[in-house]
């Protein structure tokens, strides 16, 4: 079992629990339907898109309404520390929430507590907290963006909003540097996605990939295009790649969708989320070698 | 009291500590608008949410700030002596021109607008949960017609992304590249 957890931007959307589909233009668990894009809801679309593509089963959403209040993140927190053992997933994408770091402990404490451990993938709030609360390293994958790896080199920054001053020009050509003291300082998760203009994909303080192409410069201003890479690389793992494989092919996928989409300033991301599925089906076999035949 | 647009030379002898990060924005454009020097800063480990936010103010302003609060009903949890320095909100703005839009970067966040008509097109960046809300509530309205992101945005990540929605104003009535 795979769970994306993470909030959505309603006010009243209630705690919901189940496998995701996709209905049209939104996304559909337990009978409620949601946005596919921006946040979370790209996110999981991503990560949906390759279960498909592998015909995994559907991924498990744990969502809720949270504007910013912190009332929807409580509410999924606590879903899952009570029920993480009992569920038992395999694997665990956590996304947008407001970073709370004692929930982050108890949920950690939980998972310590379970016979098998979830691969466990961190985004957004829920990678604040984590690096914030000091429990980066119970994390598989993180997937920053240039200056969430400025706030995770800063020993002291408990939000990207507030890193040392040194930090926070966010120069790009700093991030090399900063991967590496986020590993010497204990702020890495086992495997680091970079999301930027240079993908970086490091592991153990080491940078193993960096990937530039095709360059799409404007996939930068479209609001939702670094979660869909946290998506892509949660469903790729999920269908079984190495972690770092399924880095450097969910890095590959978002550029090449978004060379498809042809994108400007004002695309959304669903226009780049809808190339997935031909990304995967067009490229795939090339990239890796092992090719996959589809049922006549 | 002295009006310093950006707050970012004032140096502090104090710190008003809210409730949350909505409080801290509320209590910022309240004393902002009385004429008080202040800047947004982290408040004092111990007292750390994740996304929490105080004010650095002039210790000797405390009484007028915080009668201030009370008429403007801004909740807060206490006034406390600055021992030592807290770290400052990033401030850094870069502006990038993709021709007939202008993305500009705040921090964490990204706002992109389209030069002519003031359109936003596109909010980015940023983890806490009213970043996907800002943009929802953004996007598709001019940079007349949309809601700021500190009236309706709760978080840090909210406080980046006024960075840079004033920085995209000045921008769209005129105002230079810097």
């Amino acid at each position: 079992m795979m769970i994306l957890f993470g909030t959505l931007p309603y006010n009243d959307f209630p705690l919901t629990f189940g496998q995701v589909s996709r209905e049209g233009d939104y996304l559909k668990a337990d009978g409620r339907e949601f946005s596919r894009t921006q946040g979370t809801g790209a996110m999981i679309s991503a990560a949906l898109a390759i279960a498909t593509h592998f015909k995994e089963e559907p991924p498990y959403v744990l969502v809720a309404g949270d504007i910013g209040g912190g009332n929807g993140t409580r509410d999924i927190y606590q879903y899952l520390t009570e029920r993480v053992g009992e569920l038992a997933p395999d694997f665990i994408a956590m996304h947008y929430s407001l970073p709370i770091m004692a929930l982050m402990r108890k949920f950690i404490e939980a998972v310590q507590r379970c016979e098998k451990r979830p691969f466990l993938i961190a985004d957004a709030g829920a990678m604040y907290a984590a690096k914030g609360a000091g429990l980066s390293g119970e994390f598989d994958i993180f997937t920053p963006d240039p200056s969430e790896m400025a706030f995770l080199a800063d020993p002291q920054a408990t939000h990207p909003a507030y890193i040392a001053k040194h930090l926070f020009e966010c120069d790009a050509s700093l991030v090399p540097q900063q991967i590496a003291e986020a590993f010497r300082s204990g702020s890495a998760a086992k495997l680091l996605l970079v999301k930027g203009k240079t993908d970086y994909v490091a592991q153990g303080g080491e940078i193993l990939h960096a990937v530039n192409e095709p360059d799409v410069p404007h996939l930068e201003p479209i609001g939702g295009t670094g979660d869909t890479i946290t998506g892509l690389v949660s469903g790729l793992v999920y269908a079984g790649l190495a972690p770092k494989d399924a880095a450097v092919f969910a890095c590959r996928t978002n550029r090449t969708a978004g060379k498809l989409a042809e994108p400007n300033p004002a695309t959304k991301v669903k226009e780049i989320i809808d190339q997935f599925p031909r990304v995967a089906k067009e490229y795939y076999c090339s990239w890796s070698g092992v090719c996959y035949m589809d049922d006549k | 009291m002295a009006d310093s647009p950006k707050g970012t030379k004032f140096v502090g002898d104090g710190i008003v500590i809210f409730h949350d990060v909505a409080g801290a924005m509320k209590g910022e454009k309240a004393v902002r608008a009385a004429g008080y020097e202040v800047k947004l800063v982290s408040p004092p480990p111990q007292l750390r949410m994740g996304c929490d936010l105080a004010l650095e103010i002039n210790l000797v302003e405390e009484q007028g700030i915080e009668r201030l609060f009370q008429e403007k009903e801004v909740p807060f949890v206490q006034v406390l002596p600055l021992t030592k320095g807290a770290s400052v909100l990033c401030e850094v703005i870069k502006v990038t021109d993709f021709g007939r839009w202008y993305m500009v970067k705040a921090g964490n966040m990204k706002l992109s607008f389209e030069k002519e008509t003031g359109l936003v097109v596109n909010v980015s960046g940023g983890g806490c949960p009213d970043i996907p809300y800002l943009n929802a509530e953004m996007v598709d309205k001019t940079l007349s017609q949309t809601p700021q992101p500190r009236d309706i945005g709760y978080t840090l990540c909210a406080t980046m992304l006024q960075r840079a929605y004033e920085e995209a104003v000045r921008l769209f009535e005129g105002g230079s590249l810097s």
